[in-house]
């Protein structure tokens, strides 16, 4: 999957239109980055990438490009 | 995780009831209206049933259970095993299950005893009571499976708030030549810190401190007596253990997906259940979702849907059912079970 495809799920995610996200937000400038966020990216991790990763790393993430970074070798540019 | 498999036992009989105060979802100071619109579409709860003070999770099942024992006609002294399966008992000791076998006036010759099991109870104590059963030691049984969480939960934890509602559940089990039920069941207790009460009991005794609320992750107002849930994690467990347990007991049931009438998964909250059905590509039709009015019914959840969603169809015809519970513990445990017309209450109101 490519970067840019990646951010378009994650504005699904957080309902902004879409193109709007371009990896150096601040997780907390995006007002629908909540805990039930959290829960839907669980599901969109597992949905395209089949991978598991552990909620402490998520929440601990600080920006968009740190969620890429969760799944940085399935990613392409 | 392979499935085992126990003969000769039926479910005969299920009765739920639930206390007759209803809370809607409404918006609090802590959760606005425009957040409570996501926070129901995500859980499918738009109101539960949440009981008083003098309203015990023991009351419930006693309820449904004076109404089975009613309906199918059953001598008192001829149930030979009382199970009781709950994470909100009446004391600390003596076990729930000795006062409701006394307020049951159930024979001295009865077992009774409690399981200290929540969302994957009501399956874990089928396995149990069925176990005991098979070996000779009962030929009737009443499960008596639920939960008053509401009780335990902070109004301004928006995590737990407008989750859970209020259940107690009575299931009639009797030896039979033709019962089966294939179980998996399984434990990670490595999240058993993901879903807890931390203090109030041994571990961490009530205190003053204990007792005071403070603000958790996300601004959740809650005190240590009071339910912690790490929603994310408990996410991630489900999917990590639960296709593999459906997987797993529909091959020890010789089933295929198609063949099974019912999958009635604990009712943790929607967006789970979607996920999850979604996920192990179950057809659509057949996954029950039963939260909309009741809530997470935590251990009484699976028969709560079952009276719900399930009584016109199961008094039709034999039905082949798939009951999976998991949560808290974490825990859990799914049966592939065959039912032949039980006797299936409706919802019972205190």
């Amino acid at each position: 999957m490519t970067r840019k495809n990646y951010f378009l799920l994650l504005d699904e995610l957080v309902e902004n239109d879409l193109g709007t996200i371009t990896g150096t937000e601040n997780l907390t400038d995006i007002p629908k980055w909540d805990s039930l966020a959290v829960i839907g990216f669980i599901a969109l991790l597992d949905q395209h990438f089949a991978v598991s990763v552990p909620a402490v790393k998520i929440i601990a993430c600080r920006t968009v490009d740190d969620l890429a970074s969760l799944v940085a070798d399935k990613l392409t540019d | 995780m392979p499935a085992f498999t126990i003969d000769g036992v039926r479910l005969v009989g299920l009765a739920t009831a639930v206390p007759g105060t209803r809370a809607q979802v409404q918006p609090t100071s802590a959760v606005p209206a425009e957040d409570l619109a996501k926070i129901m579409a995500s859980t499918g709860v738009r109101g539960r049933h949440v009981a008083g003070a003098d309203i015990c999770t023991s009351d419930l099942c006693a309820a449904a259970a004076e109404r089975l024992l009613e309906r199918l006609g059953w001598e008192r002294a001829s149930v030979d095993l009382l199970i009781f399966v709950s994470q909100t008992p009446d004391y600390v000791l003596p076990a729930t299950a000795c006062s409701l076998h006394g307020r049951l006036g159930l024979a001295k010759s009865c077992a009774a005893f409690d399981i200290n099991l929540g969302c994957s109870g009501y399956v874990y104590g089928l396995c149990v009571a069925a176990g005991l059963m098979q070996s000779g030691s009962a030929r009737r049984a009443l499960l008596l499976v639920g939960d008053t969480i509401s009780k335990v939960v902070s109004g301004d934890d928006r995590s737990v708030a407008f989750l859970f509602g209020d259940a107690g559940s009575a299931t009639a089990l009797e030896t039979s030549g033709s019962g089966r039920m294939h179980f998996v069941t399984g434990t990670d207790g490595s999240g058993a810190g993901h879903l807890q009460i931390p203090a109030g009991m041994f571990r961490a005794p009530s205190s003053e401190v204990t007792r005071l609320a403070h603000k958790g992750e996300g601004g959740n107002m809650r005190s240590a007596e009071q339910l912690c849930m790490n929603g994310p994690e408990i996410f991630n467990f489900t999917i990590r253990e639960v296709p593999a347990m459906i997987s797993a007991v529909l091959q020890g049931a010789g089933w295929n997906m198609e063949q099974v009438d019912g999958f009635v998964l604990h009712q943790a909250n929607k967006f789970m259940l979607d996920y999850l059905a979604k996920r192990m590509r179950l057809p659509p039709e057949k996954v029950v979702l039963a939260l909309e009015n009741y809530g997470n019914t935590s251990s009484a959840s699976i028969p709560v849907a079952l009276c719900e969603s399930m009584r016109e169809r199961l008094a039709r015809a034999p039905a082949k059912l798939v009951l999976a519970g998991f949560g808290v513990g974490f825990s859990w445990a799914a049966v592939a079970i065959e039912v032949d017309c039980p006797h299936i209450e409706p919802i019972i109101t205190l």
